[in-house]
């Protein structure tokens, strides 16, 4: 099966995975992406969420926390703000930031216009723990 | 002959000295372990920006990007017959001294960068991201008239200065090429340096240069954008120190702002174009954004751990020549009192002799 090489790499723990694979699916600020081998050259923002790899015959799900990816033929780049591996996250941890996360956002939504909350930040923070536990694949709901 | 009780006050405080030079050595060995480890897992990061925005760049076509913050060395060329453009420059530099050669290497660096006016041959700086030299010289072919003040800079510096280096009075009295310069500083030792030198520093941080923040590298960067956009600003340059290694670092310029289209020759067989989700605008108006709060990030980590890594070894050496010092003093010490005793003994038996 054809290979593309996909490197993930973030600004605060270096170069998280480097290998080929056989297929990315990610979800961009435009919609969900597949992308196979020979892919055309593309340059696109990423959401938080949790992509999936395909490889060795095998999935992988990796949480990103936003960020941006470019694809070329041969290679797909990742720079991601943050990306843990499966066996790297802490599920109490991503639990309880979901509960902040749902809370502020709750908050927000009972507030007057002028509160202090931002909520583009609760709601990437949201994401990103839903991702994280999706990847863990712990129920949320 | 100097006195015992000199002698013995000197050793103590040469030996506190060393206590505590010993003392900054080793915290900042520690720091700079871990300040070592940040920027390593940095370092993959920053270099695939670097390449993204390479490939990216080879195949980019101005007229359809209608990104601010792209353009032609031509389009350089008449931003700045029309708005007569600043320089803005952000030097990273320490907050504290006692780290050996690091604070005057970064301003040598960075006085030869920001004076740099095509008078004088560039030097070797043929790093794929420094592009100051090459817009200034573009700028001063480009322009016929004095009525633009950087080539009044090159024309009014040009018959006085010899060197790469310019004398500390004529940099004094250079308000006319300075009032082009506008200058961002990291470091009290950066702010003070061009403070006394008359720069315009339009802000600075303190504080934030040993343990830098991905925080303040995002606000440095949404005050260069602000000031680009602005329009004033026609050239943003970053100096900093690159970390090679423990005993080899170089200061360093890398052009932030704008991208200049002319400086990415496109392969030829790579001419295909990208596709950009959603649209072209919006992802590079997002991204490039990014690649300088990025960039200003890697470079406060570099800068950091060449700053840890020049007092260590700054400390160490002193901790060495205290030792040295030490021992000297010591054999002094003890050369002084042996002839004082032997003086001693001489005169008693000097004494006892003529008693007989």
């Amino acid at each position: 099966m054809a290979t593309i090489k996909l490197e993930l790499v973030t600004p605060d723990k270096g170069e998280i995975l480097s290998k080929d694979i056989n297929m990315l699916i990610v979800r961009s600020t435009a919609g969900e992406l597949g992308i196979l081998p020979r892919h055309a050259n593309l340059l696109t923002e990423l959401q938080p969420h949790a992509m999936k790899v395909k490889m060795d015959g095998g999935e992988t799900l990796v949480a990103i926390g936003g960020g941006f990816m470019e694809v070329t033929p041969e290679q797909i780049t990742i720079l991601a703000d943050s990306a843990e591996l499966p066996e790297n996250i802490d599920v109490d941890r991503a639990k309880a930031a979901m509960k902040r996360a749902e809370e502020r956002i709750a908050q927000y939504k009972q507030a007057t216009k002028d509160s202090l909350i931002d909520i583009a930040r609760a709601n990437s923070a949201l994401a990103r723990a839903k991702a994280r536990l999706l990847v863990k694949n712990v129920p949320f709901n | 002959m100097a006195n015992l009780q000199n002698i013995r006050r000197r050793i103590r405080s040469v030996k506190s000295i060393q206590k505590i030079t010993n003392a900054m050595d080793m915290i900042a060995r520690s720091r700079f372990n871990a300040a070592k480890d940040t920027l390593l897992s940095n370092i993959p990061y920053v270099d695939k920006t670097r390449e993204i925005i390479r490939r990216i760049m080879t195949q980019m076509n101005v007229s359809e990007s209608e990104s601010p913050f792209i353009t032609t060395r031509q389009g350089l060329i008449d931003a700045q017959s029309r708005e007569g453009g600043k320089f803005l420059f952000l030097v990273i530099a320490a907050d504290k001294g006692l780290a050996g050669a690091y604070s005057s290497n970064i301003f040598k660096e960075a006085h030869s960068t920001i004076e740099y006016d095509g008078t004088s041959p560039s030097e070797s700086t043929t790093d794929e991201e420094s592009f100051h030299r090459q817009n200034v010289d573009a700028l001063n072919k480009g322009i016929s008239g004095e009525q633009l003040r950087a080539a009044k800079a090159a024309a009014k510096g040009g018959s006085k200065r010899t060197g790469a280096n310019v004398s500390m009075a004529q940099e004094y009295n250079d308000a006319d090429y300075i009032s082009d310069i506008e200058l961002i500083t990291v470091g009290r030792k950066a702010t003070s340096h061009f403070k006394q030198r008359g720069y315009n520093i339009i802000k600075h941080y303190h504080g934030i240069s040993e343990r830098p923040n991905y925080h303040y590298a995002k606000e440095i960067a949404d005050l260069i954008i602000e000031r680009f956009l602005s329009g004033e600003i026609i050239d943003v340059t970053l100096i900093y120190t690159r970390f090679n290694s423990a005993i080899s670092c170089t200061p360093q310029d890398v052009t932030l702002l704008p991208l200049v289209t002319d400086d990415f020759p496109s392969e030829t067989n790579a001419k295909e174009e990208y596709i950009y989700e959603p649209d072209v605008v919006s992802v590079l108006n997002d991204f490039l954004p990014r690649r300088i709060a990025t960039r200003i990030y890697g470079a406060m980590l570099h800068s950091a751990a060449a700053e840890l890594s020049s007092r260590m070894n700054a400390m160490s050496n002193a901790t060495d020549n205290a030792q040295e010092l030490v021992g000297k003093l010591n054999l002094y010490y003890n050369k002084v009192r042996q002839a004082g005793i032997t003086n001693e003994i001489n005169e008693i038996v000097g004494g006892a002799n003529a008693l007989e």
